[in-house]
């Protein structure tokens, strides 16, 4: 099982899956924070925060999942209240149309949950609504062993690529 | 005189005992060179290139190790193609699953200091005047930050080309040294072909001929709509429309096929079922029409060299 590490976050990845853990660059005074990509298929070289540009070439039995993280103003807030990143889904959390962008036959879901200090979103989309059952026991072997690192923390050596490029307000 | 004649004498005795010395060290050092392995691999030691040990008699050689690296995984070999995972020139981590869908994976692991490598790096600087077919992904393996310097690396690299350090690809994929290319057939996770190559043009070759092998068996195996990558009703649809074309219609007699002979034919029937053609097929019985499509499917068992 290949595993991948950077940012704080690790995720080992099942077999089939390919994946990228990325800090995009920060233009101007902005700040970026990790973004996470697994796909069953082939990622093209440039790819949305959510999707946008691989979702449409996602086959009936395909996966795509983002983890999304955002800033320390997010701490605290309502929609992030959820302690730890969901591991175990079912078929019932995808819906049609919680989707980003809205494909036909695709499936999806979004969860916000904070996990050691840091806010993310979840995201899952899979090929097939009808196919689910099938797709969500793949999606739920990629979430089991994933791992996300306090923002000063081991994990990943996520202090240090922060520290020196995104200068978060924690380091 | 006499007493210079003593001198000489003893100079010459002393010198004689030096040479004798030198002769003795020199011998000591054929003999340990020699139970070092030196002379492994003459015609007559060659029973001895599997390493074993003789213990036997003073003139046994020392095993030489014959790995070049750390022995692979035991459920890999020579032909699998397991998922690179590193980082890139940045620090992101990257990991390229080379097995599913029905692409071919070019990659190709290069250095930043090798000199072959350099034309390499050029010619990836405009990647739509690669010429490779399409459906074809790049990548390019260097070693890892460990290994190679991110920074050297990073300034060969254009937007858009998917560079991976990762020294464990190198060891899984068994690269002798750069520059060095492995093709992967994604449909069977596979390395299909592997070598080395001077010029880019060279690989742009052999990975077109290495697509139109692979397209064509799968045209002969799986049938021109899974080669198109349809599937579900699309496929379907696609089926009915190569039936028709060939004169099938719905309701022909031999979409509803009751023996063996229906399928291939009373000849060919007879010549490859000896027994009872009217038996059911057993689900180990060779003669099963599902099996016969096996017979037709690719079976590489050992990498295709591209280039020598």
């Amino acid at each position: 099982m290949a595993t991948i590490r950077a940012h704080g976050i690790e995720a080992p990845l099942p077999t089939g899956f390919e994946g990228r853990i990325f800090l995009r660059p920060a233009i101007g005074a902005e700040v970026t924070y990790p973004v996470a990509h697994f796909a069953t298929f082939s990622l093209p070289a440039e790819v949305g925060d959510f999707g946008s540009g691989a979702v449409n070439l996602m086959g009936v039995s395909d996966i795509f999942a983002a983890l999304f993280e955002y800033g320390p103003e997010s701490l605290g807030k309502r929609l992030f209240e959820r302690q730890g990143m969901p591991r175990a889904l079912t078929t019932v959390d995808f819906r049609p149309y919680v989707l980003r962008r809205g494909l036909g036959g695709q499936s999806g879901t979004q969860w916000f949950f904070t996990e050691t200090g840091r806010p993310f979103s979840l995201y899952v989309a899979l090929g097939s609504h009808l196919r689910r059952s099938a797709l969500v026991p793949r999606v739920n072997g990629l979430l089991a062993n994933m791992a996300i690192g306090s923002p000063t923390g081991p994990a990943g050596a996520y202090a240090a690529p922060l520290a020196a490029g995104a200068g978060a307000p924690w380091n | 005189m006499v007493a210079l004649a003593v001198v000489l004498s003893v100079v010459v005795l002393l010198l004689a005992v030096l040479v004798a010395g030198l002769l003795r060290s020199h011998a000591d050092i054929l003999k340990a060179l020699h139970d070092l392995g030196v002379g492994v691999g003459e015609p007559g030691d060659a029973h001895d290139l599997t390493g074993s040990h003789r213990t036997s008699g003073p003139a046994s050689p020392a095993p030489v190790p014959f790995m070049t690296g750390p022995p692979l995984p035991g459920e890999r070999n020579s032909t699998s193609a397991p998922t690179i995972a590193g980082v890139a020139p940045n620090g992101d981590a990257l990991a390229v699953n080379v097995g599913g869908g029905g692409h071919l994976t070019l990659l190709a692991f290069l250095s930043s200091g090798c000199a072959t490598c350099a034309g390499f790096w050029n010619a990836f600087q405009r990647p739509d005047e690669l010429g490779l077919p399409a459906r074809t992904r790049l990548v390019v393996v260097t070693k890892g930050p460990e290994l190679e310097s991110p920074a050297e690396v990073a300034s060969h690299v254009r937007s858009g080309l998917l560079v991976v350090m990762s020294t464990d690809a190198w060891t899984d994929y068994e690269v002798p040294g750069s520059p060095f290319f492995v093709l992967v057939d994604g449909e069977s996770g596979r390395r299909v072909g592997e070598g080395v190559a001077n010029h880019f043009h060279q690989v742009v070759e052999l990975v077109r001929r290495a697509e139109v092998d692979a397209r064509e068996m799968t045209l002969t195996s799986r049938g021109r709509a899974f080669s198109d990558g349809l599937d579900g009703p699309e496929r379907e649809l696609a089926n009915d429309r190569e039936l028709i074309a060939a004169g099938i219609l719905p309701g022909d007699p031999s979409l509803y096929p009751s023996t063996l002979a229906d399928v291939y034919g009373v000849d060919a029937a007879d010549s490859a079922v000896p027994k009872r053609p009217t038996d059911p097929p057993d689900a180990t019985d060779p003669t099963d029409p599902s099996d016969r499509k096996s017979d037709l499917q690719p079976t590489i068992d050992a990498p295709i060299r591209m280039a020598g």
